[in-house]
Formats: structure tokens, C-alpha cells, sequence
């Protein structure tokens, strides 16, 4: 229950600032003649907007304006080149206010801007729009029964030895799976801040994961240099995926605020997040096993149908999983999508891997039960020791550890492995499990460090952090670097001025920064050893001209390694050489992983509850095993396990997406009707590292962790509700009238 | 949200002429529904008259029983002793229903007349014959996953949303209603309607009156539970909810009440199975026949066609607990 | 309490005042009239508004629209209170009146005449922390930091309110607020330990 605390378990160097509500989020800033944004978006499907009535929102008290396709500016990327007209509907994309084509239900159709939020509020209520309907679909079945999928290069099929060769097996099963809608929902609604100074430089205070990429857009949309495109993004109240894409409200504060010349301000509604910033698309998945009589894997079919929008082509890894994660010999996948009169889907946590994973390693637990044999010896049996999918090793891989790590920790060997064998009172028990693989990976990015003759040290990076606690991993990577206390330390982020950093998401953040900024801090002990080399405090019969590898660098010192006594302090060293400021900058080249494969790993053991009688569920237990490299900071690492496993309590049991495809509305796009998960879902879920590092990916040793705690999970949640109930569900979520 | 005249009260007969010269004014209490509803444009009142400083706020004993005023707080009768002790259905009940922030916000009057949360009725881009009559039902033919099983019309299949009614129809509870005439007395059951051909009107306060409180009569109920059956563990609408109450003596069932949530346009009595029950010993068989009786004209409208087993397995473990509770 | 009759005396000199001269009926009849046209509405007077938040008198002028969340964090700039969906559904905007909680995006400004307002921004600062704000740092009981404030608020209230007494019971009573970084197991560390501690209110 207690975390094991070590040096390595810095609090969160903001943690002041969130907790006393200083913190400031991107709708929070204030400037003088501050006006407000609220978009009026469209109640059909599919059509054109024939009429628009804005008279009675113009005039409605304080408005300012009212921005509509009509009298929206033309805007240098709004222009379509002949190559981009040739384009399919699908990969045409979709630009706010550009054109008066509806595809989607919720479309924003105008922008209104007014002195208060009240009074924007309102008027955008007042907006009144004729449309030419067309007939639509939101359906994901009926477009599979009825429609066409997408072609290209994103769908090819991928056979390993032989396909379907699972059909020849002595054992087999063969399962559907389906999962709706999820729909990131992070606690912050999307907003911005936009300060424009004139029509061509602008200043925005904005919710991105992706600082550099919101800066090109805006740059090629607007026509701007770069220098007069500034983000700045010091908090972010969660994402999950929501904010890598400029979306269509930033864009309509944009235009608007550079129409009024006022700052604008402009946030969405909770329902409005359900339509205008992505969400994990909607899957039916058919896995297909076959296996010898001992439990080796003879063959695995990972049939993926998914759906997209109809003017953005989203595809993700579903089926990749399968392709890698055993050692199986025949592997044959395909991947299908069909696109709805929807809005567009995007990245949520764990992307692809975490629908795949809720097929396939249900299916691996259908097939431990068609085997009678453990699910756990059953996957340890088929380890893949090299990724039979590129032919490479692995960079380090220690998922064995995790089934063994989490096996004891929830007690794996007492599980009757009967279903509807364990019982207490009215609640029948079962136990469950289910692994997760995620793609570990090292970009490209930049760092500079300053250290300063008070012998503190600034980092900077241009990097944006969403919760997970970048700013804290770095200081306390920094810290232990360059032997320096924490305190000494402060990490500076979100902001276009400050070098460019790494995007924040595929769980490469502390991979790719983490190279950066570990290599900036070695750079800076070199430099600080060429500062001393002349330096007779280290002069010694053995040593006159000291090198950095004469030098242990700690408690901001640099200490003779030979005689302790020998020691200067980095201040000093900055004083002697009468430098202001000794800076470091580091640009540091993503790792192309050529001779390697590179993977993080998660094992869920979870224990349920079912009442035997309502079908009420409750998660008892739920113990993650994570091999993410090296931790850098376990607390902060922790905690991002324990939410990627809260978002699998959610996924599993209650988020659901639901579209009345009569009228292609949603019609639970709230929080009480789009349940997601409350502390009295949450049991005390249980961490644990393998904390090895990986020797490969970069030179701190660290992986990525926060997809691959959401991996898997909720096949661990449905495989434990077979084993209480002898249910196999498999449809999430999990309610309880699916059990009675 | 349009803007509106406001103004405070501080008697309920102010608050009544104040209602009677603005005749599309609504009373606002806690807040915690109309505000929600103001803010998706699906009611526009002209002036809102605040109620809160109306002394109407008692939780006391009385020689019948409990008075309650409208604007006792739904926190404060959970938590009150007297109710804990006398009417634990009551605050059981309470104790299930939204967030404990909510509850230090919602009023009794105000639980009484919240309106359903039907998605039809709060967009105002769908039809719903509640929220604008004539335009269909949306659920009907919808997704109606929370939807009634009882009691129902094709104009609405909407369901009452409270915790608090249910407990209060199933302990015979009667409201106090003021108009500019005096007073009047209904009992709890008849307050909320079903939808029938007028769905619009969830209850049967008529235009000029306020409901001033809440009494709910004495009771020897010795066994008492509140079943919910929602999809999260906490702070979610009941997708079916039980309140029963037993006075057990010996091995005999003396008296029963049974209510339940999430089934109907209002709290929805089970007599047929209180009658089964009354002289019966507490045996699960008993518990099963009563709750078949129960389901006597139930009709699923698809998504919620769960709800026609749910039902009966609710009310046997609602009776079940109720039973082996001290 | 005769709120109610200067009211209707500043509206009937609005029905007087040269905007609605020319017109002899009353506003009420006129909104009717007009449907929803808030050119008229907006002559309905902003109502006084006497609060104290965070120990701070403030004697305001506001719409009867305006809640009391939209108040604190656009006319007082307290945006430590968040909004998280503005229907009562998250939490985040969770904040003491009269010292309970309750969630201000669904409680008009104006029905708070008198109240004692405390934000996150009345419990303590940098140099001074409230015992539930270095307890949340120390358990880690948040990440992307949205929610905090309004878990913290509430997480005081849960103590205080004698709903802290064991591990279930702090969870049921802290689940009015949502969480989607998914800290619950920490946040509840944090309630517990405050109330071993004992809570300095």
C-alpha cells in the first residue's frame, strides 16, 4: 500500500502549483479587452448549409461578431492545389467554416464572439440554419453489411508462414469481439487563448501534445513566418490523445480573434468534446487460434474492421499485436475500415494496440481454457524470445519477469482454474489476466541546459507535458546526471521559443527528451572538466591535467576520483572562468533501431467480484507488471500505470459511445450518461517495475510506459469475469445486465 | 442561456404572488436540475424566484410522524438522526443518489420535480414530447437503454430520475402543496403521473402552487434496504432501484412496501406484491412469487428489454437484504 | 428582506425609460412577444450580489445568469476552480459555501447573496500549504493537476463532514469527483493520511 520511496521519487516539481490552483491551463489567461468564442454547430448529418439566418445573433447584446463560411477570410491553406482536388473524400480532410458541406452531426457552422461568455453564449443560440439533406450513414454495422472499405497501402493484408493455417490445428477457436466508441473525455475542455497583434503575428495559448506541428499548421494555414507564430502551453488538464490535431475550434478562434483584433478566448462544451476533438473508433474484431495438444501455437487469423470519418483516413495498429507478441509461426492478419458520416476518430491511449489487445488476449485465454491449461503457462509456453515480425532481436524484453512479478503478487497459483469455482457469499471470484506490447521508440529533439554560477541549473524544451509528469522525469534524470540536487534544478517547457522538443505521446516523450537531456548534461561535465583542467586543486603525483574521467560529479562538486578531498564546486568553476552562464545545446537524432526491435511490456492480473445474482462487477484487485526500461521516476511512473489501469476499469466496464443512427446524433455525449470510471470503481491497484534498462533505444535505458498500462487490460477484466461467472463477454463494456 | 428577472423571496406567500404576476416563472432552490436545464435551452423561464430563504427547511418529528420541509437540504435528511434512525429507507435512499456535492445543493422540493434525464428530452435537436409536445417520441423507437418498462404510452417512455421519491412513495409519505387558496394534501404516490397522452406535465402541481414539505407517517418497518443497480459504483442514475420496507415479526411478513426507480414516468408502487406478501414468511420463494406478481404489464422497448429480468432479480435481493438486514 | 420591492421598482422605471416608452406593455409580456429576444432582456437589470470569497467582502454587480463558477473565474479570476463539464456531472468545480461542498457551475451567483466562498485559492499558498494540498503533492494524488482543486475542496469536506472513516467510505464519498488521469488510489491516500493526521480547517 505504501510506496516504496527512494531517491528516485521526487514529488512533482508543479505539484505546488496544481494543488493551490495556480497552475495556469489554456483558458485561463487573462488580457485586457478579453472577448469570448462559442461555436453554433450544425443539427443534420450529411448536406449543405442552403440558408444562414445570423441577423438576431449579430444583434444580441455585446456580440462582436459572427464568423461563418459566408464571410470566413480566405486563408492561404484553405486553398486546395489540383493535387489535393484529385484526392479521395477520404483524405481530403476537413477545414473549418471553408466550405458549406456538412459531414458530420455537430459540425460547427459559425463562431460568435461577444464581450462575455454569457452573452456569446447565448447568441451563437440564435443562429439559424436552412440545409439540402442527404442521406447518411453513422452506422458501423450497417456499413459493413452495406459499404465499401477503404484501399491502400494501410491495408494490406500481412501473412507469416501460412495464413488461416490456425484452420488445421488439432485445437481451435474462433471469436468475435466488438468494442464501441471511447471518447478521451480528459477532465480540461478543450479551449484557447488568442492574442493576435496585428493580422500576420499571433500569440496562442492552446492544448496540444504537439507544440512544433500546431506551429506549422498554423503557420501554413495563416500564411505566417514562424517567428510571429508563438504557442505557449504550460498545463495541460489531460489529453490521452485529444490534442495533437489543431482542431476546428482553435481554428475558428484564430479566425475569429484575428477578425475582431481583440484577444479571444474560446472553450468547448462537455458535449462538444464528444464530436470535435477524436475518439477511439469502433471495432469488431474476429480472432482465430489454432493450437497443438501441448499448448504450442500453430497458427493466429486477426481480422480488424474499423471505422473512420468520412473526410479523414484514421488507421492505427489493431492487429499488430498479434503479429508480434508470440512466438507463433503462422500469422495472418488483416485490417479493414469503413468510413461513416461521422466526425473523425484519432489517437487515444494505447492506439490500436489496446482494441487489438482486448481480442487477442481474450482469444488467448478462450484458448488456455480449450487447452485446460493455465492462461499464464499457456503464453509462457509460446514467449517469443525475437520478433518473428521483422526478424530482429529484441533491445531487452522482460515480459517474463512481469507474468512472474505480477503471478505472485496476486497469488496466481491459489486461482482454481474451474470457472464458477471460487465464491464468497453472493459474489462469485475470478481471476483473470491479459498482457500488453507497445512500441518503444527514440525521435528526434533538442535541449539546451544552463547551468549558472549559483550552481543552479535551467533545462529547456519545447515540449509540452499532459500529466504524466515530463517536467519531473527530466529534473530528476538532470539531477541524477549531473549529480546535482533536484532542487537545484528547473525544467522549462511549452513554448515554441524554447528549442524545439519532442511531441508528448506514443510513449516516447522520456525516451526522446530523455536522450536530449541526458546528453546536454554529459556535454555540460565535459565542459566543466575542460573549465578545470589546469586547475591545481586536482594537480596529484598521478594527475595533472584532469579529464572528465578522472571526476565523479555529485552534490554539484566535481570530485577527484583517486582523493576525495579534491573537489570544486560547479559554481566555482563558473565563477573562476568568470561565466555568466555555461549552455549547453543538444540536438539529438532519433534512433532508427535498425539491428532491433524495441517493445514495452505490460502483464494485468486482476480479481473480480460478480454479484451472482444483479451482475453487479467489481474490480477486487489489480496488480500491473510493467517492463518500461529504466524508471526514472517511480512515483510519477507509478501513478501513470494506476491511470492507464483506471482507463481499463472504464474501457472494460462502462465507456461506451452511443449515436442514435437515426438522426447520426449522439446521445450520450455527457458525463452522466458516457460513464467513466469514479474512486469508488478503483480498487488500490498494485505497480510493479522490472526496472531493467534497455541497453539499445537510447542512453538512459528507459522504454515508454503510458500506453502499455492500458494495453491488455480489458481482456484481464473480461477473461477474470469468465472465470467467476463461466460468461465469456465478448462485447464491452461489461454492464451488469450483460450478466444476468 | 437567455437572461431572465430574478428575484428573492422570503415567504411563501410572496413567493406565490410573485408567481402569480409572472406566469412563466419558475422557483429556484437548489438549482442543481433547473440551471442544468436552462443551460441546454431546454427551459427558458422568465424569472426565476429564489426560494431558499423560505422557512421551509425543518426535518422534524411530529406527532404523525416526520415533516420535512421542501427546502431541507437532501444531505441533511440523509445525515439526520431522527431519519437514520426512523426512516433509514429514506436515508438510504438519499445517501445513493448523485454526488455528495449535489446533495448539499438539492432541496426535497426541488428532488421532488426534477425532470427526467431522458438524452431525447435534453437535446433540443431531437423530438420529445415532453419537452415540446407534438414532435414525437425519440426514445420510443431510440436508444431507450434507461427507459420505462411500466406504465409507459408511445408519447414517452421516459423514467422519474430520483432515489429520494422512490423511498418516499414506498413510506406512504404525503406532500404539503400551498396555492393562494391554502393548503393541500396529496398523498406521495399521486404527485408524479404517468405520461399517458400529456407527457409534458411530470406531476400534478398546478399552475400557482409550491410544494411547501414533505410528511411521512410513523412507521414499524424493522427491516428496510435500498437497491441500486447502476453501471458505475457511485454517482449514477439506478438503471433499476428497489426501496423495500418490512415490519418482520417472528416469521411472518405484518406489513411490506415496495417501490421502485428507473422503471416508470414516476416512483412506481408494487401493491400487487405488498398484498402477496402480507402474512407470508420471508423465503425467497415468497420474494420470486411477489416479484412475478410485480411484473404483471411490464414491456420492453429494446435497449431496456434487460430490465424485464433485471427487475425481478432486483426486488428478491432488495427483499433479501431488506430481510437479513438488523 | 425587501429585495423584491426595489426590484420592481427599478423595473418600473426601466418600463418608463426611454428603451421601452413607446411601449405600453410590460417587459414580461414583451419577451413573450419577442420570443427570445435578449436585446430586451438584457434591460433586466444585473442583480447586487453581496459575497465573501476567500475572506474577501466583494459588493458585485451580475447578471442572474451568470453562475457562480463563470463569476469566480472570469469576473474574479480565481480559475483554480475549474470547469469540467458545467452540469454537475465531474466535480471540478467543486467549492465550499458556508463551508459545504457543492458544485458551483450549477449554482447561480446571484442565490449566493450573503455566502462565504472558499476556492482553492482561500486555502493556502506556496510558503503555507493546507494539510490536503501537501498530502495530494506527497501521494501523488493527481497528474495533469484539472481536477485537483476540486478533489481537494471536496477531500476537505469529506473529513470534516465525519465521511473519512475508512478506505470504502472515502471512496464513496470522494466520488463525486472525477478523475481521468486516474489518481483515485492516491487521492484516497491523501484523504486518509489528512485524517490521521488530524485537519487544521
Amino acid at each position: 500500500m505504501d510506496t516504496i520511496l527512494n531517491q528516485k521519487d521526487i514529488d512533482r516539481v508543479d505539484g505546488v502549483q496544481k494543488v493551490t490552483g495556480s497552475a495556469k491551463y489554456s483558458f485561463e489567461y487573462d488580457f485586457p479587452g478579453m472577448v469570448y468564442g462559442v461555436l453554433a454547430t450544425s443539427n443534420i448529418t450529411k448536406g449543405t448549409i442552403s440558408a444562414l439566418d445570423t441577423k438576431a445573433a449579430e444583434n444580441a447584446p455585446g456580440v462582436l461578431a459572427v464568423i461563418t463560411h459566408l464571410n470566413c477570410p480566405e486563408l492561404p491553406g484553405y486553398k486546395t492545389t489540383p493535387e489535393q482536388e484529385k484526392l479521395a473524400a477520404t483524405k481530403k480532410g476537413y477545414k473549418v467554416f471553408a466550405d458549406n458541406i456538412i459531414r458530420f452531426n455537430g459540425q460547427p457552422i459559425a463562431v460568435v464572439v461577444a464581450d462575455t461568455f454569457e452573452r456569446a453564449t447565448y447568441a451563437a443560440s440564435l443562429i439559424k440554419a436552412s440545409y439540402n439533406k442527404e442521406n447518411f450513414n453513422t452506422d458501423f454495422e450497417e456499413a459493413i453489411k452495406s459499404g465499401t472499405p477503404l484501399e491502400g497501402n494501410n491495408f494490406k493484408e500481412y501473412v507469416r508462414g501460412e495464413a488461416n493455417a490456425w484452420k488445421n490445428a488439432p485445437v481451435k477457436i474462433e471469436a468475435t469481439y466488438t468494442m464501441p466508441i471511447e471518447v478521451h473525455n480528459p477532465m480540461e475542455i478543450h479551449g484557447i487563448t488568442v492574442v493576435w497583434e496585428g493580422p500576420d503575428k499571433v500569440t496562442l495559448y492552446e492544448k496540444t501534445q504537439a507544440l512544433s506541428n500546431t506551429q506549422q499548421n498554423i503557420m501554413r494555414d495563416f500564411g505566417l513566418k514562424k517567428e510571429d507564430v508563438r504557442i505557449i502551453t504550460q498545463f495541460i488538464g489531460g489529453a490521452f490523445g485529444s490534442a495533437f490535431n489543431t482542431w476546428p475550434h482553435s481554428m475558428a478562434a484564430l479566425i475569429a480573434g484575428r477578425k475582431v483584433q481583440k484577444p479571444i478566448k474560446l472553450m468547448l462544451t462537455r458535449n462538444q468534446m464528444f464530436t470535435l476533438v477524436g475518439y477511439r473508433p469502433q471495432a469488431i474484431q474476429k480472432l482465430s487460434i489454432g493450437a497443438t495438444q501441448e499448448g504450442k501455437l500453430v497458427g493466429i487469423t486477426h481480422e480488424a474492421t474499423a471505422m473512420t470519418g468520412s473526410y479523414n483516413e484514421f488507421t492505427e495498429g489493431i492487429v499488430n499485436g498479434s503479429r508480434s507478441l508470440y512466438n507463433c509461426p503462422n500469422v495472418n492478419t488483416t485490417y479493414k475500415v469503413f468510413p461513416l458520416d461521422l466526425s473523425q476518430p484519432t489517437w487515444m491511449r494505447g492506439p490500436g494496440e489496446t482494441t487489438g489487445a482486448f481480442a487477442l488476449e481474450s482469444a488467448l485465454d478462450e484458448m488456455a481454457y480449450a487447452l485446460k491449461m493455465d492462461p499464464i503457462e499457456f503464453r509462457i509456453k509460446n514467449y517469443a524470445e525475437t520478433d518473428l515480425e521483422r526478424k530482429k532481436p529484441y533491445s531487452s524484453k522482460y515480459l517474463k519477469e512481469c507474468y512472474e512479478l505480477g503471478a505472485e503478487k496476486i497469488k496466481w497459483n491459489e486461482r482454481n482454474h474451474e470457472p464458477r469455482s471460487m465464491r464468497e457469499g453472493d459474489w462469485l471470484i475470478g481471476y483473470g489476466t491479459g498482457s500488453g506490447i507497445f512500441s518503444a521508440w527514440r525521435g528526434a529533439a533538442k535541449a539546451v541546459a544552463k547551468l549558472f554560477p549559483d550552481g543552479t541549473l535551467i533545462l529547456q524544451s519545447g515540449v509540452t507535458d499532459m500529466g504524466p509528469g515530463t517536467a519531473t522525469a527530466m529534473t530528476n534524470l538532470a539531477a541524477e546526471t549531473m549529480g546535482l540536487s533536484h532542487t537545484k534544478i528547473s525544467f522549462e517547457l511549452g513554448d515554441t521559443n524554447l528549442p524545439p522538443g519532442p511531441l508528448q505521446g506514443g510513449s516516447g516523450t522520456t525516451s526522446t527528451l530523455g536522450t536530449a537531456v541526458f546528453n546536454a548534461c554529459e556535454n555540460m561535465k565535459k565542459r566543466l572538466a575542460e573549465l578545470v583542467k589546469d586547475n591545481p586543486v586536482f594537480h596529484t603525483e598521478i594527475v595533472h591535467n584532469v579529464t572528465v574521467e578522472d571526476l565523479v560529479f555529485e552534490n554539484g562538486y566535481m570530485t577527484l576520483k583517486t582523493d576525495k578531498t579534491k573537489k570544486i564546486s560547479y559554481a566555482d568553476v563558473l565563477k573562476n572562468a568568470k561565466l555568466g552562464v555555461l549552455e549547453i545545446s543538444e540536438d539529438s537524432k532519433a534512433n532508427p533501431m535498425l539491428n532491433h526491435s524495441a517493445f514495452s511490456y505490460s502483464v494485468h492480473f486482476v480479481k473480480v467480484k460478480v454479484h451472482s445474482k444483479t451482475g453487479v462487477i467489481k474490480i477486487e484487485r489489480a496488480v500491473t507488471a510493467v517492463d518500461a526500461g529504466k524508471i526514472i521516476n517511480e512515483k510519477t511512473a507509478e501513478s501513470q500505470i494506476i491511470g492507464a489501469v483506471v482507463g481499463g476499469i472504464g474501457m472494460s466496464l462502462m465507456e461506451e459511445g452511443v449515436i442514435d443512427h437515426r438522426y447520426g446524433r449522439w446521445v450520450n455525449n455527457n458525463f452522466a450518461d458516457y460513464h467513466v470510471a469514479v474512486n469508488a470503481d478503483v480498487p488500490n491497484v498494485e505497480v510493479l517495475f522490472v526496472d531493467k534498462p534497455d541497453p539499445v533505444l537510447n542512453p538512459i535505458g528507459a522504454k515508454g510506459m503510458g500506453e502499455v498500462g492500458i494495453v491488455g487490460f480489458a481482456a484481464a477484466v473480461c477473461n477474470a469475469i469468465f472465470h467467476a461467472t463461466g460468461k465469456r463477454i465478448r462485447e464491452i463494456p461489461v454492464t451488469p445486465d450483460k450478466l444476468i | 442561456m437567455i437572461n431572465f428577472e430574478y428575484s428573492r423571496t422570503s415567504s411563501v406567500k410572496a413567493a406565490l404572488d410573485v408567481l402569480a404576476k409572472n406566469p412563466n416563472a419558475s422557483f429556484i432552490a437548489g438549482g442543481t436540475n433547473l440551471v442544468d436545464l436552462m443551460k441546454r435551452g431546454v427551459t427558458a423561464p422568465q424569472r426565476l424566484i429564489d426560494i431558499n430563504n423560505l422557512p421551509l427547511k425543518q426535518i422534524e418529528e411530529i406527532p404523525a410522524g416526520l415533516s420535512i420541509g421542501a427546502l431541507a437540504i437532501n444531505s441533511e435528511v440523509a445525515e439526520n438522526d431522527l431519519v437514520k434512525k426512523n426512516f433509514p429507507l429514506l436515508s438510504m435512499a438519499l445517501a445513493a443518489g448523485a454526488s455528495p456535492q449535489l446533495r448539499n445543493m438539492a432541496t426535497v422540493g426541488g428532488n421532488m420535480m426534477q425532470r427526467t434525464r431522458c438524452t431525447y428530452f435534453y437535446d433540443t435537436a431531437m423530438p420529445c414530447n415532453k419537452r415540446q409536445p407534438g414532435t414525437g417520441c425519440g426514445a420510443l423507437k431510440g436508444f431507450n437503454r434507461m427507459h420505462a418498462i411500466f406504465g409507459a404510452s408511445d408519447k414517452c417512455i421516459a423514467v422519474h430520475p430520483s432515489d429520494m421519491c422512490v423511498a418516499l412513495a414506498a413510506l406512504d409519505a404525503t406532500v404539503t402543496i400551498s396555492n393562494s387558496k391554502g393548503e393541500r394534501k396529496i398523498p406521495f404516490t399521486d404527485f408524479h403521473r404517468l405520461p399517458g397522452e400529456t407527457p409534458e406535465k411530470d406531476n400534478t402541481l398546478q399552475k400557482g402552487e409550491i410544494i411547501t414539505g414533505v410528511t411521512t407517517p410513523k412507521n414499524s418497518f424493522n427491516k428496510n434496504y435500498y437497491l441500486k443497480i447502476r453501471d458505475r459504483a457511485s454517482y449514477a442514475f439506478a438503471l433499476v432501484s428497489v426501496a423495500a420496507a418490512l415490519e418482520v415479526s417472528g416469521d411472518t411478513i405484518k406489513k411490506v412496501r415496495l417501490a421502485m426507480g428507473g422503471v416508470a414516468h414516476k416512483p412506481w408502487r408494487l401493491t400487487e406484491a405488498e398484498k402477496f406478501l402480507v402474512g407470508k414468511t420471508p423465503t425467497t420463494e415468497n420474494f420470486q412469487q411477489a416479484a412475478e406478481l410485480a411484473m404483471k404489464g411490464a414491456k420492453g422497448y429494446g435497449h431496456n428489454n434487460f430490465k424485464l429480468k433485471m427487475v425481478p432479480i432486483a426486488i428478491v435481493e432488495a427483499l433479501s437484504k431488506a430481510s437479513a438486514s438488523a | 428582506m425587501d429585495n423584491q420591492n426595489q426590484q420592481d421598482s427599478r423595473r418600473d422605471f426601466l418600463k418608463k425609460s426611454t428603451a421601452l416608452a413607446a411601449l405600453t406593455i410590460s417587459s414580461t409580456a414583451l419577451v413573450r412577444a419577442g420570443q427570445h429576444d435578449e436585446k430586451i432582456a438584457s434591460l433586466f437589470e444585473k442583480v447586487d450580489l453581496h459575497i465573501e470569497v476567500n475572506g474577501v467582502a466583494h459588493k458585485l454587480s451580475v447578471e442572474p445568469r451568470t453562475t457562480l463558477l463563470d463569476l469566480l473565474r472570469e469576473q474574479l479570476h480565481l480559475t483554480g476552480t475549474k470547469k469540467g463539464c458545467d452540469y454537475g456531472q465531474c466535480g471540478a468545480c467543486t467549492v465550499h459555501v458556508d463551508g459545504k461542498r457543492i458544485n458551483s457551475c450549477l449554482s447561480l451567483a446571484v442565490t449566493n447573496e450573503g455566502k462565504k466562498i472558499t476556492t482553492i485559492e482561500g486555502l493556502g499558498n506556496e510558503d503555507n500549504l493546507h494539510p490536503m494540498q501537501e498530502a495530494f503533492i506527497k501521494q501523488d494524488g493527481f497528474q495533469c493537476g484539472y481536477c485537483t482543486p476540486g478533489q481537494i475542496m471536496s477531500a476537505i469536506a469529506c473529513i470534516k463532514e465525519g465521511h473519512a472513516n475508512s478506505r470504502e467510505e472515502i471512496q464513496e464519498f470522494m466520488s463525486g469527483n472525477i478523475c481521468r488521469c486516474g489518481a483515485y488510489p492516491n487521492i484516497v491516500d491523501a484523504v486518509m493520511e489528512v485524517k490521521k493526521g488530524g485537519q487544521s480547517s
